[in-house]
């Protein structure tokens, strides 16, 4: 204001002169190095793009699955008040795509602020659906009575949130805070439903037809917190709520084959959708420094979730069954944890935490009709089935320091989880404990060469297995000890170092593997047996010049897991036991170079490649007999380059170029359903996608 | 003649021109007296003079580029000096061609240890989001604040969602490599990033989860698989990776290996749910499309009374 006075007043080179004369020593002027330097930048970034090939895998979380041109718009505008310390921002990416993200924000450091923010995030499903079922992305989908081919359909769901946050300083060292967000989520996703034709038996065919799943639906966060931070003591103290709400309660299915007559999945409609749902917690947390190296922390919370959603009216409701669930769940949580060094090398770090996760739905008889002898002579209990975790965790590790910068490390973990619950067709046990031993030598210190070894034992047991019985209170098959329940004896061992064998070159080496041995039910062989997981990477970074600097890297991960199970009656009334040695490889390496050629250009490549193969190899244990899944292989490749020339100081252009390659054998949907509906994909895709860019920035 | 308006403009020039050469010379009075006892002016936070004197941008250690960040905004009074995170440091520019180090630096040849440094950011960030630092993994593996997060810079790597992943993957690297799995979160996209699910500073969660548990986590974006249903799956209540891993499979839907060898992993193999997998004949049912789920569609929860013949069938 006050130049503008000036220069109305002034004759322009007066004005000129005493500017530049005053501005000399300071920072304010436009071609200041120092304010260059010390103010927050502007930049707009905005261009255009073109994608050659249409593809399904690159754009599926961008929009960007269409040959043709596309829109390049980015802004970063930044303001600060060096007065006030006022902020003023305003972010926004992508905003020529459909993943945009714009964020508002406006505050004055150290006294209050507040954002807005939006994001537009699309998931396009992979596969083409080519269908002839109609109603799609609604609530009332109908499916041809038999086997019709139709047209190629793209299932699609959006996101969009919307949040608001706010906070203010208050006197006593204070803050609050107040945050709410808004998602709400449309579209249709792969859903369906399909049953066995008549009797349970190795040749009984079954129906299956396509059903998208309608997605409409709104999620909201929000919660208030009043913070203290003081020298010693913070606290932490507040709500928090969730919402869930979904727009369509059951899903009407109209059509569908009868072939199959009471077993034809005609017969299963409505079907339920996600009931609204919702959660409100209140929390305290805190810290407070004994000494400068003792501290303790904690957090307290109550929840309470519940679901009251009225059940539909086209639902079949039981007798004395009420008008919704009244599902309840109340979670107590305390976390308490302790650090401090009672001697001057040695370092101690203890953590407990209790999560009592009480689900207080009222049990009933929901389907009478589970009583009733199934095909295969059984009868069920027909109640629903609430379920209750505790958790309890806790935890002492102790460091001590040794000659050379080393460190030892010790530490034990023990988690207990009690589980409450019946066993019916599932195995069950009420109580596991796992107490993990962990050994560790750290060089931490940056030298040339620093890591760490570590060695991890775990051992999982529990009470016993609850016998597995049918409605009628006769035993069921009681052979399987499931994943997260069964005995478990694990080994790890982690080994990360760095070195720097000369100043330009640092070499990261990472290997971690672990072995896990896996109890079973008495009596049987059956279930997990054992499993693997190895690790191993090497990054290399060389830093060629000030101006040029190369990593690449390479990675090879494995898992494995062998398992056993049991065939269902064959012809000849046999059940063989065959086994599954599942393998899970992925190799990977990267490149990635960025230099600076000149003083106006920069530029750089990014490499990479994957390939992931599953193998199944399965066999059997007592008969030839066998089926045999071909092996799955995908590769994806990613190159990116980019060249980036400033014209101007604030000025520049931006060349990108983009190839990204899919590749997979993928069998999944080699399958057609009972309605006709085909998903097919392109195996091998390709793109490349290039763009070209302005941006501009200025102070 | 002369009008008026020119005198004064005359005389305005000359005021200007100078005030202008008094401003200069006590410029470069002020340059002059660097020699002597007079501190170098500061350039962003308060008596950075000492340091920036040295460390400008033509320095290996370039550090202006503080004043572009909420450290360098000095209008807020508790915004740090160069010294309330670096020490004194007169031994430092006392010391002959500077060999002596600063009381405490935070490069990767710093020789102070990684809790002494992390002390320095801890004095003014202990609370909020921090609270649950002391004795959280990070903290434990000895991971300084340094390690992560850029002081001196506009745009601090780890705080953007574009390329937040790529430092958090410097050291978890067998993640690097999943999440371009062909089932997969937008990592990629920076739509779902690390620290939307995770607090890198601890919490009271597991795994460092934001929420108390795992599946509070999940919920936050998951929401309609929280129930409670009339018929839950109970891993489903108990822990969303018994089935999972969100950092990306081969599998669909994250899941850890494909039906029916996950679903095998608990199901007794009463009939058909014993099937070896195959891609022919009447149990390719539970291997091709949606495998189990072909059928057992509901594998969250129901919230329908009626599921034919059995509580576990989740068909409708």
């Amino acid at each position: 204001m006050n130049i503008r006075i000036i220069k109305m007043k002034f004759p322009q080179s007066i004005l000129a002169i005493t500017l530049a004369l005053i501005n000399a020593p300071v920072w304010s002027s436009d071609n200041d190095p120092i304010k260059e330097l010390t103010k927050p930048k502007s930049t707009v970034n905005f261009g255009t793009g073109y994608l050659f090939n249409d593809n399904a895998r690159f754009g599926q979380y961008t929009g960007l699955r269409n040959e043709g041109p596309y829109g390049i718009f980015n802004i970063d505008i930044v303001r600060r008040n060096d007065e006030t310390g006022t902020w003023l921002k305003l972010l926004g990416r992508n905003l020529g795509l459909q993943n945009r993200d714009v964020r508002f924000e406006h505050s004055k450091q150290g006294n209050w602020g507040y954002f807005i923010d939006y994001s537009q995030t699309p998931r396009y499903e992979p596969f083409t659906v080519n269908t002839a079922v109609t109603g799609i992305g609604t609530a009332d989908v109908h499916v041809p009575t038999s086997p019709t081919s139709g047209d190629p359909a793209q299932l699609k769901t959006e996101r969009q949130s919307i949040g608001f946050g706010y906070n203010k300083f208050l006197p006593g060292n204070l803050e609050f805070q107040l945050h709410f967000r808004n998602e709400d989520k449309d579209g249709a996703r792969l859903f369906g439903r399909g049953n066995r034709l008549g009797a349970p038996g190795p040749k009984a065919v079954g129906g299956f037809e396509f059903i998208p799943e309608p997605i409409n639906s709104t999620i909201r966060q929000f919660g208030a917190s009043l913070d203290y931070v003081g020298k010693q003591l913070q606290l932490s103290g507040g709500y928090y709520g969730t919402m869930y709400n979904n727009k369509n309660s059951v899903l009407n299915v109209t059509g569908g084959s009868d072939v199959g007559g009471i077993y034809a999945p005609s017969a299963f409609t409505p079907i339920a959708l996600a009931p609204d749902n919702q959660s409100h917690q209140a929390f305290l947390a805190g810290g407070y420094s004994f000494t400068p190296t003792t501290r303790g922390t904690f957090k307290a919370a109550y929840t309470r979730a519940t679901q009251t959603n009225s059940f539909s009216p086209t639902l079949f409701s039981a007798p004395g069954v009420g008008a919704n669930l009244g599902g309840r769940i109340d979670t107590a949580l305390l976390q308490a944890g302790l650090t401090a060094r009672p001697l001057a090398k040695l370092s101690i770090n203890t953590n407990f935490r209790f999560e009592d996760r009480d689900d207080k739905t009222p049990v009933l008889l929901y389907n009478p009709m589970a009583t009733l002898l199934d095909l295969n002579g059984n009868s069920w209990h027909g109640f629903n089935n609430p379920r209750s975790f505790r958790t309890i965790t806790s935890k002492f590790e102790a460091s001590y320091a040794l000659p050379k910068d080393f460190r030892l490390i010790g530490s034990i973990d023990h988690d207990h989880r009690d589980r409450s619950g019946f066993a019916t067709n599932t195995s069950h046990r009420h109580r596991t404990d796992e107490i993990s031993y962990r050994a560790e030598l750290r060089r931490s210190l940056s030298e040339t060469i620093t890591g760490t070894i570590a060695y991890i034992l775990s051992d999982r047991f529990g009470s016993s297995f609850l016998t597995n019985t049918t409605g009628t209170g006769d035993p069921f098959f009681n052979l399987i000890a499931p994943f997260n329940l069964a005995d478990r004896t694990r080994d790890k061992v982690r080994l990360m170092a760095n070195w720097e064998p000369i100043e330009s070159l640092s070499l990261q080496l990472a290997i971690d593997e672990s072995r896990d041995n896996y109890g079973h039910r008495a009596g049987s062989d059956l279930g997990l047996q054992k499993g693997s997981a190895r690790n191993y990477s090497l990054d290399a970074t060389y830093t060629f010049s000030e101006a040029w600097q190369a990593t690449a890297w390479f990675s090879r991960n494995e898992t494995h897991i062998d398992q056993t199970s049991r065939n269902p009656i064959t012809d000849s009334g046999f059940r063989e036991v065959w086994n599954a040695n599942l393998q899970d490889i992925g190799t990977s390496f990267g490149l990635d170079i960025n230099g600076k050629p000149t003083d106006k250009l920069e530029t750089g490549a990014n490499l990479l490649y994957s390939d992931f193969t599953n193998k199944f190899n399965q066999k059997v244990i007592l008969d030839p007999q066998i089926n045999t899944v071909p092996n799955i292989s995908t590769q994806y490749g990613s190159l990116r380059l980019y060249a980036k020339y400033e014209v101007r100081k604030n000025l520049g252009l931006r060349l990108d170029y983009i190839l990204d390659h899919f590749k997979t054998n993928e069998w999944t949907w080699n399958w057609r359903y009972t309605d006709g509906t085909k998903l097919t994909q392109d195996t091998n895709q390709m793109i490349s996608f290039v763009f070209l860019s302005a941006f501009y920035s200025w102070q | 003649m002369l009008s008026n308006v020119k005198v004064i403009r005359s005389w305005l020039l000359v005021i200007t021109l100078i005030s202008g050469i008094a401003l200069l010379s006590q410029h470069a009075l002020a340059e002059d007296d660097l020699d002597d006892d007079d501190p170098p002016p500061d350039y962003v936070l308060r008596g950075d003079g000492k340091c920036t004197v040295c460390h400008d941008e033509n320095s290996d250690r370039p550090v202006l580029g503080i004043g572009k960040t909420k450290h360098g905004t000095v209008a807020d009074h508790r915004t740090p000096t160069c010294t309330s995170c670096h020490g004194e440091g007169n031994s430092h520019v006392d010391s002959p061609d500077k060999a002596l180090m600063p009381e405490r630096t935070f490069g990767k040849n710093s020789l102070n240890p990684v809790e002494e440094r992390n002390a320095a950011c801890l004095a003014c960030h202990q609370g909020g989001k921090r609270m649950h630092w002391a004795g959280s993994l990070h903290a434990n593996r000895d991971t300084a604040c340094t390690a992560c997060h850029q002081i001196h810079t506009e745009q601090d790597k780890v705080r953007n969602r574009i390329t937040q992943a790529e430092v958090c993957f410097n050291c978890h690297k067998e993640l690097r490599t999943l999440i371009n799995r062909p089932s997969r979160h937008p990592i990629r996209e920076g739509k779902v990033i690390c620290s939307d699910c995770h607090n890198p500073h601890g919490s009271a969660g597991p795994s460092n989860m934001v929420r108390d548990s795992v599946n509070d986590t999940c919920f936050t974006c998951h929401m309609e698989k929280r129930g409670p249903f009339v018929y839950n799956h109970p891993p489903a209540q108990e822990n969303c990776a018994i089935c999972h891993n969100p950092h990306g499979t081969t599998a669909p839907n994250l899941l850890r290996s494909r039906s029916p060898f996950l679903c095998q992993e608990c199901h007794e193999p009463n009939t058909h749910q014993g099937s070896s997998g195959t891609l022919t004949g009447s149990y390719a049912r539970n291997t091709l499309a949606r495998g189990c789920l072909n059928c057992h569609t509901q594998v969250h929860g129901s919230n329908n009374h009626e599921n034919v013949r059995n509580e576990s069938m989740f068909q409708r």
